[in-house]
């Protein structure tokens, strides 16, 4: 479903990612988890062609990319296949939740306007905004913000979803919300990767764990195997930080 | 001091006649100086190859120079290639057939494009970059996360300054009297040497211009009410 072949990306001198090899099957959720400044979001982002791989393969649904010399359809095409959650929500800040939805069914994909529109209430509704529909961003929370860009994520019926920690600048009371709508969208079967540090969040909804360290996955595994019985000394160490006496329970 | 109060009423009147032709000014050179401001704009962040060096010298020549100097060496230079065009080509288009008033469209334009293109640019760069990534993540092209997401958020924020810029050429305008285009200003002199009454002819011309100021910052906050909507609520 996913594949990637020797991600590399470096800014400037600094080589952000030294390799990355993963394979991700259809219906699957991934978690990502590492140290600030381990590459999980440029890994990501790269995944998205937002951040353009100095080398590599990525192969989404079938559509495979070579990064050294890609065409703009290429690219145009790849991103199609992915939809992506951001840190910071970024949402269409003047456009309203509904328009936000649809904007990409009408836009990019060409549904009718009506269709796109009864889709997107739907959408909203099922994160629990359906009194929401038109508000713009500034009238809304943060926890309100990212379900609507998890609707506008899933609006576009993506061979895959990215989650860049959709949680981590909420207030903690909002992160519940949040974490709740990303788990009942796991449920349905759509693949979505997921860079988090909701360690609890991460074991309950992924079904494989990937650790990353200074570019490179350093371990990879479910998350009985990685957070109960890490190998790894830097896994190890990086998981001490969560759960004090070092031992991962349940 | 006597002033002669109705005879700035009657100038006013005279006047009005010259209004069309002021804003027909204004608004054509503003209208082509943000279309060129634009392209420069983008030329100068996507930083195209060789076009990009050919921008940034067309910005800070014009930006330092006079408006009237633009205007006299396209009044001046202008016919010259024009004509030295029509023979080599043989067209039969020659430069007298241009009105004087095309010249001021044409230079104010050039002058409009380069201060705009500032003002475009910082306007576009004011859009937080998550907005366009935003727009890419859900696999729109450039041309459509420009059009839809990027350009109307810099719009609202660049409406101020380009109310501005719209002030500073409908004043600039009165420079037109040097190639003959007769103007609200122009007017007023040919109304205050016809009547030895140059101060109520200078009066009124100044109320015009202040009324249409007035007028433009008025639209300017209708526009502004409308557009910014979204930011209810909001921080910035
Ligand atoms: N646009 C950029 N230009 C230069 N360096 C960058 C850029 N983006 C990221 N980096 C560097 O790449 C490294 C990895 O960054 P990245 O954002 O991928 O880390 P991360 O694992 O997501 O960290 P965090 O948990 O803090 O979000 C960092 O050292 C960062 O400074
Ligand atoms: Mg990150």
């Amino acid at each position: 479903m996913i594949k990637l072949t020797q991600i590399k990306k470096s800014f400037g001198r600094h080589q952000v990612l030294k390799g990355i090899d993963l394979t991700v099957e259809k219906g699957q959720v991934v978690a990502i988890l590492g140290p600030s400044g381990s590459g999980k979001t440029t890994l990501l982002r790269c995944m998205n062609y937002l951040e353009r791989p100095s080398e590599g393969e990525i192969t989404i649904d079938e559509f495979t990319l070579n990064c050294r010399r890609p065409s703009k359809s290429d690219i145009h095409e790849l991103r199609k296949k992915s939809a992506m959650v951001f840190q910071q929500y970024n949402l269409f800040r003047h456009k309203t939740a509904l328009e936000n939805v649809m904007e990409g069914l009408v836009i990019v994909q060409k549904v009718p306007k009506e269709q796109a529109r009864v889709r997107s209430i739907e959408l909203l509704e099922k994160v629990g905004l359906g009194s929401k529909l038109d508000s713009y961003p500034s009238q809304l929370s943060g926890g309100q913000q990212q379900r609507v860009g998890i609707a506008r994520a899933l609006a576009l019926n993506p061979k895959v979803i990215l989650f860049d920690e959709p949680t981590s600048s909420l207030d903690p009371e909002l992160v519940g919300e949040v974490l709740s709508v990303i788990r009942k969208i796991a449920k349905e079967g759509i693949t979505m990767i997921i860079v988090t540090h909701e360690m609890g969040f991460a074991q309950e909804v992924a079904g494989h764990v990937i650790f990353i360290d200074d570019g490179v996955i350093v371990e990879r595994g479910t998350p009985n195997e990685l957070f109960g019985s890490p190998k790894e000394e830097r896994t190890k160490q990086f998981l001490k930080r969560f759960t004090p006496d070092g031992v991962y329970s349940i | 001091m006597n002033i002669d109060l109705p005879f700035i009423w009657s100038s006013l009147i005279e006047l009005l006649s010259a209004i069309p032709t002021t804003l027909a000014i204004t608004a054509v050179s503003m209208l082509c100086g943000l279309a060129i401001g634009t392209v420069v704009a983008l030329i100068r962040l996507y930083k195209v190859p060789l076009l990009h060096h050919i921008a940034a010298a067309y910005v800070t020549f014009i930006r330092g120079t006079p408006m009237l100097t633009h205007l006299l060496l396209i009044y001046f230079g202008l016919p010259v290639i024009i004509d030295a065009l029509s023979d080599q080509f043989g067209w039969s288009f020659r430069s007298v057939n241009i009105p004087m008033i095309g010249f001021a469209y044409i230079s104010f334009s050039i002058t409009a494009g380069a201060y705009l293109s500032e003002v475009v640019r910082s306007g576009l760069q004011a859009v937080n970059k998550g907005q366009i990534e935003a727009a890419y993540s859900i696999g729109m092209t450039t041309r459509q996360a420009l059009g839809r997401i990027v350009f109307p958020q810099a719009f609202a924020i660049l409406l101020p300054s380009l109310s501005n810029s719209t002030i500073s050429m409908l004043h600039g305008s009165t420079l037109v009297f040097t190639v003959s285009v007769v103007d609200i200003n122009a007017k007023s002199q040919i109304i205050a040497s016809a009547n030895w009454k140059f101060f109520e002819a200078f009066i009124a011309a100044a109320i015009i211009y202040w009324g249409l100021t007035i007028l433009i910052e008025r639209l300017t906050a209708m526009v502004e009410k409308r557009i910014n909507i979204y930011n209810r609520g909001g921080v910035t």
